[in-house]
């Protein structure tokens, strides 16, 4: 797989003439949208300083024509982005994920089935809303993976009836075949309760935790300091979760930086990467040049794509072929 | 009168929590020592496969690959106390070990398919052994820690369990590990 280097280098020079063609759309739809943003916010300054003289500001006719202002000012974004957005994924996210791999198949429209989402028992929820985009699949080093960005969401009534969404998962969920082979569920979850509970207390609660298999006390410290651990074979889980592969995942935590959720069920190891925002999405605010910005794109996909080589999905030593 | 009832109640209670605690401890140890009981078995069927296939390579060998046949045999035998399967299967891993070693000199062994699958199949097997013992030590220790840790010493002497054992793991163990990463290369 090419390196980091490699991939900004591929980003700066043969995507050039594309980036450019999109700055300029960029540039047009920012000067376009301070215009109209402009002239919104006027007409929305004189509207409520009348809605304020007949009405009064926190009346619920008021209350609804601004909640009504900004609906109408969502939309009106997206549609002036959507068509700059499509174009950013087939004129630079395609060719970058080619670069990386010419055999890796990208969609930008669809996502990782719920099914898998599901399957995968990282969080144990009804889900009411799932959506999702930038779906990825193909295989890197033999070894079939696929992810997609996912928000994941369930609602709530409160006590006046409203409908209240929560978001169970947002970020980046991967799938990919493991090398072993396993029976049992094994789940790793950011271990919350002992850093807010310490480890006495905190220890107690995850042993508790009904919703989830029990819990699996592993040997090695840091580690389990930064994961908890369930599953329902205390063997198969430390088969899986072998001292290398902890030292692996451990790693990976550090690279990526965000929540990281695990789980091995069905011989395939799941993740989810709890970015809480959508990824691959142009800019608008900054350049598509900006430095800093092509290496979130670059870094995303290599540290998601590098996890079959992060954590040696790809080596053959036991006899699953 | 009342209090008395209610304290005896919450003695009783507490008892019977303690008791049913450090009996699913006890049975968690024996479980997961079942569930090693099984993987070692699965050793034992592989190693006369391995032997027979890699002895017409190996003439210098001969030794070890009888030692690991006699080995197998001792193990095998019925109504072995688990400390003995312990030491046996200590000795077992390390003469498999030797063998690995000595499977390096060979170029004659990388090239047959047969043996290369045997050998994956061996580092399944020998991983899943690292993982069932790792699980027994800890099951181990979380049993050793009720039978001493106050209150449920009390309950546990009693009760007359004993400490037990933890898997040691031996310095031919640990090179295991870097066979196996240089098989790869």
């Amino acid at each position: 797989m090419k390196s980091t280097s490699e991939l900004t280098d591929f980003y700066y020079k043969e995507l050039y003439g594309n980036l450019n063609e999109l700055e300029k759309v960029r540039l047009q739809i920012l000067s376009q949208l301070k215009w109209y943003g402009g002239m919104g916010l006027v007409v929305f300054i004189l509207f409520a300083i009348w809605m304020g003289k007949n009405f009064g500001l926190f009346h619920p006719f008021s209350m609804a024509i601004v909640i009504g202002f900004i609906a109408l000012a969502g939309m009106f974004y997206r549609s002036m982005t959507q068509e700059y957005a499509k174009d950013f994924k087939t004129k630079v996210i395609t060719p970058l994920i080619n670069a990386i791999d010419p055999h890796l198949l990208y969609n930008p429209d669809f996502m990782i089935s719920q099914h898998l989402f599901e399957r995968s028992n990282l969080f144990p929820h009804s889900i009411d809303r799932y959506s999702g985009n930038d779906y990825v699949k193909g295989s890197i080093d033999g070894v079939p993976l696929e992810f997609s960005d996912i928000h994941a969401e369930y609602q709530t009534k409160d006590s006046k009836g409203r409908t209240q969404w929560h978001t169970l998962f947002r970020g980046l969920f991967l799938v990919a075949e493991f090398n072993k082979y396993f029976k049992a569920k094994t789940v790793i979850l950011p271990d919350q309760a002992e850093k807010s509970f310490g480890t006495l207390i905190g220890g107690w609660l995850q042993s508790h935790n009904f919703s989830r298999d029990d819990l699996i006390r592993l040997d090695d410290p840091a580690f389990e300091k930064a994961f908890v651990v369930y599953g329902n074979d205390p063997i198969e889980a430390r088969y899986i979760l072998s001292h290398s592969m902890m030292k692996r995942l451990l790693e990976f935590q550090k690279k990526v930086s965000y929540p990281l959720f695990i789980s091995f069920v069905h011989n395939h190891i799941h993740v989810g990467i709890a970015t809480k925002k959508d990824l691959f999405e142009p800019t608008i605010f900054t350049s598509l040049l900006d430095y800093k910005q092509a290496m979130e794109y670059i870094n995303t996909l290599r540290y998601t794509i590098g996890i079959v080589e992060e954590l040696k999905l790809n080596e053959r030593l036991w006899s699953k072929a | 009168m009342q209090i008395a009832l209610i304290l005896i109640v919450i003695v009783v209670l507490i008892a019977v929590l303690m008791y049913n605690s450090l009996i699913g401890k006890k049975n968690q140890v024996e479980n997961i020592f079942a569930g090693m009981d099984a993987i070692l078995k699965k050793r034992f069927d592989l190693i006369p496969n391995l032997v027979a296939s890699v002895s017409q390579y190996m003439e210098h060998e001969k030794s070890t690959l009888e030692k690991v046949t006699q080995l197998r045999t001792q193990a095998m035998r019925p109504n072995l106390s688990d400390e003995q399967k312990i030491t046996l299967d200590a000795k077992l891993s390390s003469a498999l070990g030797a063998i690995t070693i000595a499977m390096e000199a060979y170029p004659d062994l990388k090239a047959n398919e047969n043996v290369m699958h045997l050998q994956r199949s061996l580092n399944e097997v020998e991983e899943q052994i690292s993982a069932a013992r790792r699980a027994y030590n800890q099951s181990v220790t979380d049993f050793n820690n009720a039978i001493e840790m106050f209150p449920t010493n009390i309950m546990a002497g009693w009760m007359n369990l004993q400490r037990r054992a933890v898997f040691e793991i031996t310095v031919m163990e640990r090179q295991n590990v870097d066979v196996g990463a240089l098989f790869n290369r």
